[in-house]
């Protein structure tokens, strides 16, 4: 049994409607991402494969963070598809960022095809231990 | 060269498609499903080119690296097999991580898929770059296209 398909852990790249006057050529694959806190940070991992540090942009403005990457392989000429899952030409997603998160620090880098960012969050939103007294 | 992606696509029409993606959600087909069909989405999720002497076999495994996938041929069915760890497995009992979203695979997969017949499997390559996994398997002499001269009579 292949584990993988698993429904939770499975989440399928969903085709985006395409936007403006690009048509076709823009339609996008929405790639899975795990979203998590750590050290003061959110990290975000996402499977990008294919997409080469190059092809890869990632941009934040007024809050809003998009990660967009063109997926490149070497295909010969003259090649033509007899089956095809991946069935775009690139991978883009958006998320909304919370003020805490200090856009200016963000690090990115891309292995083997999986993003990992690090969201670092501003000092004066840092995780601060409450200590309860008795009373 | 770097070839488009939309080769691929010789199916249905794409605009329409997040409509047909809701009702399928919403009415699964009654009919029946191809036995080796597999869940949109399935980790790791693989295209299939042909050439006039090779077939391709691209294999989108996203955080695999050059050792961690397997591949066997047997006549004519591809198994690529293999393990992913994901952060969200490693730190399963780690309850001070908390987690906003879990979308990505982890865990072990095996996957096969037929390709067509005629393939020779011990010239076989495979290359591995950016999460995506490549396998070149030429065409036995005998099925690649020829020319066929015309004599004059």
């Amino acid at each position: 049994m292949n584990e993988i398909t698993r429904q939770e852990a499975t989440r399928e790249p969903r085709v985006q409607g395409s936007e403006g006057a690009g048509g076709e050529r823009d339609r996008a694959l929405q790639p899975p991402v795990d979203i998590f806190e750590e050290g003061n940070a959110l990290h975000l991992l996402a499977d990008l494969p294919g997409v080469t540090p190059e092809s890869l942009n990632i941009e934040v403005d007024n809050n809003i963070l998009s990660l967009e990457g063109e997926i490149r392989l070497e295909m010969p000429e003259g090649m033509t598809a007899i089956y095809a899952e991946v069935r775009a030409q690139r991978f883009a997603r958006r998320f909304t960022l919370s003020h805490e998160i200090d856009g200016d620090a963000i690090e990115a880098r891309i292995e083997n095809g999986v993003l990992h960012l690090r969201l670092p969050k501003k000092p004066s939103h840092q995780r601060r231990r409450i200590e309860v007294r008795a009373a | 060269m770097f070839g488009d992606l939309r080769r691929f696509d010789s199916g249905s029409p794409w605009g329409g498609d997040w409509f047909r993606e809701w009702l399928d959600e919403v009415f699964p087909e009654p009919g029946a499903t191809n036995i080796r069909a597999v869940p949109r989405g399935t980790y790791p999720m693989i295209n299939i080119g042909r050439t006039d002497d090779a077939v391709r076999v691209y294999v989108f495994a996203a955080g695999l690296a050059a050792g961690d996938l397997e591949l066997s041929l047997q006549d004519n069915v591809l198994t690529v097999q293999g393990e992913r760890k994901v952060a969200a497995d490693e730190s399963e009992g780690d309850a001070r991580r908390p987690y906003f979203r879990r979308e990505r695979a982890g865990g072990s997969f095996a996957r096969s898929i037929a390709l067509p017949e005629g393939l020779d499997a011990d010239r076989a390559e495979a290359r591995w770059r950016n999460g995506v996994f490549e396998i070149t398997l030429p065409k036995r002499e005998e099925l690649k296209p020829r020319r066929i001269e015309i004599q004059s009579a």
